[in-house]
């Protein structure tokens, strides 16, 4: 790590509606504190908060670190999950596996991921069954 | 899915800050009680109507007000991520504490109305979409 590179992880826990958002309130937090563009950090925030509640509602568990560089900002969520069997039908707006109770929580709507690329510059995920899912979000400082 | 309007008529230009909204004029049209505000209150520069948060995240813009039936903590944080200007709880749901505790918490002013959502949505449309740039007074929530 160099010295103009900032590190930290969350960990994020399964089914903790409660608490489900505290980690994207942190990075958002930390952001506004490095005193970063607040339509860079709200991007941010946003695209941390949908991937969280993904990890939230479907992962037993995870970690999302966020990872500040002069060039940009990045968030690398990896969870211990179902993992997702096919990622570009995941992709698409609307399409949802969500249950009742998790939408009764305003989320499910198949929005999440197609919603994380919309706010990231540059954004990867991958994913394996029965083992978890991993993404990459990027946004650029400039 | 959701729907929005914003100050100045469709175009955010539209809004000068003599012409922004104010809470005040937001619970006014809406019948609302302040569950919790800030003397410091935010101004207003559009609104959003909806109950699935996601949606929110894609079509509101910083200073939307969010109305919505749904009650519970993900309001709030979905408020606060998307840099919303205030919560307008409408059906005269109950609002319970925790939710009105992690609103202070996190600085998101928050109002409750009898109002249905239609109509608490249509009354803050005619008040967004219809009011001049420049018009009236700025009046503390």
């Amino acid at each position: 790590m160099s010295d103009a590179e900032f590190v930290h992880a969350y960990d994020v826990v399964g089914a903790d509606f409660t608490n489900a958002g505290r980690a994207s309130t942190g990075i958002k937090e930390t952001l506004k504190h490095m005193g970063l563009p607040s339509t860079l950090i709200r991007r941010v925030a946003i695209a941390a908060y949908e991937a969280e509640m993904n990890l939230v509602m479907y992962a037993r568990r995870g970690t999302m670190t966020l990872r500040v560089t002069p060039n940009d900002v990045t968030i690398d969520v990896r969870d211990e999950g179902p993992g997702i069997p096919d990622i570009a039908l995941a992709m698409q707006e609307g399409y949802s596996t969500a249950t009742p109770e998790m939408r009764e929580l305003g989320f499910g709507a198949g929005m999440g991921l197609p919603n994380i690329k919309r706010n990231t510059d540059d954004f990867m995920i991958t994913s394996q069954v029965d083992r978890g899912t991993s993404l990459v979000m990027t946004v650029h400082m400039s | 899915m959701s729907r929005t309007a914003e100050t100045g008529g469709k175009t955010r230009a539209g809004a000068g800050p003599a012409g922004v909204l104010s809470l005040a004029d937001v619970r006014a049209a809406v019948n609302g009680v302040a569950l919790w505000c800030p003397d410091d209150a935010p101004a207003v520069t559009g609104v959003v109507a909806a109950d699935l948060m996601s949606d929110v995240l894609v079509d509101a813009r910083p200073g939307f007000v969010l109305v919505t039936g749904l009650v519970n903590v993900q309001v709030i944080r979905t408020a606060a991520i998307a840099d919303l200007a205030a919560v307008v709880f409408a059906r005269g749901k109950a609002v319970p504490d925790d939710v009105i505790d992690l609103a202070r918490q996190m600085n998101v002013p928050v109002f409750a109305s009898h109002e249905s959502l239609f109509e608490a949505a249509g009354r803050l449309y005619a008040l967004v979409g219809n009011r001049p740039a420049g018009a009236g007074p700025r009046r503390q929530a």
